[in-house]
């Protein structure tokens, strides 16, 4: 944890508190996590206000973006859920907006990351989690609880198959935050490492600079695509929950 | 006339040129979808076994049966990785 050392790959994740609050007893400082989950936000909302402030038959490109990742989601919603995921639109839509702002946002040096922290993806992932089973029990019933026991299973074999499933059902939070919150994490820590490389080797660092270009490039790939697996994997949870015999 | 008639034709190969790339880039799709599939393997497995060992842990420790509910619940834990997998790869 020396802050002296000026290659430390993991002290880009280190939460810093800017103003300290405390209501109740609960540390609710303002740390630099919110401060950029406020600005992923502020981002959001002025890429749409910039996007279609002035909608015109012929788009601009920022119409055109932001139009682009609407029927995005639209699209994945519709191909994952059918119609009734329809209702579901705002809330995946601004999931996806959120992560994926977020994670672009800390590709950008000097800034943080904040789905590079367990505890945001997994209160995501464990709100989804909690919605999404409320969801099922709500519009099956206890004909919801089917979903830890397959039709089709011999009974001498129901309680060997009951405590996988629900371990299995139990693990979808779990992997779902723990995936993003990885590839982020590993992600920028390499950066950092092969930049620090760099800074070490001097003139011979033009090598690791060259590989520090593509690793961004695939960096940039990851950011998109793990924002992109987290809402699908939304999508296909909200699916089994609406939908729990297929 | 003749000059339109060429012209038009022209205009009808490129369409339909267009077409066939779009198309091509349609079929594209399905494979991107494909890797976020392969990526999410690694964590599904990993992610079964620690709920299936925390679960044994958390029953040990209530019940005071130290090693037998979390051996029992790590093996359990190891199948439900194995049948997330299953059916990530059944999807594919």
């Amino acid at each position: 944890m020396s802050t002296s050392n000026p290659i430390d790959p993991i002290h880009q994740f280190a939460i810093t508190k800017f103003v300290e609050i405390e209501i109740a007893g609960i540390d609710v400082s303002f740390t630099n996590s919110a401060l950029f989950m406020f600005i992923a936000t502020m981002a959001i909302i002025l890429f749409f206000v910039i996007g279609l402030n002035k909608s015109s038959i012929i788009p601009n490109r920022m119409q055109i973006l932001s139009e682009m990742s609407y029927t995005f989601i639209a699209n994945m919603l519709r191909d994952q859920v059918g119609d009734q995921g329809r209702a579901f639109f705002p809330f995946i839509f601004t999931l996806f907006m959120f992560i994926f702002f977020c994670n672009f946002i800390g590709l950008i040096p000097y800034t943080f990351t904040v789905t590079s922290h367990i505890i945001v993806t997994f209160v995501f992932a464990g709100l989804i989690f909690i919605a999404v089973t409320v969801l099922g029990f709500v519009k099956n019933g206890f004909g919801y609880l089917k979903l830890f026991y397959p039709s089709g299973i011999p009974v001498f074999l129901a309680p060997l198959i009951i405590p996988i499933e629900i371990i299995s059902y139990l693990s979808k939070p779990i992997s779902l935050s723990v995936r993003l919150m990885a590839n982020m994490l590993a992600g920028h820590s390499i950066l950092k490492i092969f930049a620090g490389f760099v800074v070490m080797l001097g003139f011979l660092g033009i090598a690791p600079l060259i590989f520090l270009v593509a690793l961004y490039g695939l960096e940039t790939l990851i950011a998109a695509l793990q924002a992109y697996i987290f809402t699908i994997l939304t999508c296909i949870y909200l699916n089994d929950a609406l939908h729990p015999d297929h | 006339m003749r000059d339109h008639e060429l012209k038009l034709k022209k205009l009808k190969d490129k369409i339909e040129n267009a077409k066939l790339q779009n198309q091509n880039k349609n079929k594209a799709n399905p494979s991107s979808s494909q890797m976020g599939k392969v990526l999410r393997l690694a964590v599904e497995i990993v992610a079964a076994m620690a709920v299936g060992l925390g679960l044994g842990l958390l029953l040990d420790n209530y019940l005071e049966t130290k090693p037998i509910f979390t051996i029992i619940f790590f093996l359990l834990g190891s199948c439900a990785g194995f049948l997330n997998i299953f059916r990530v790869a059944k999807s594919l």
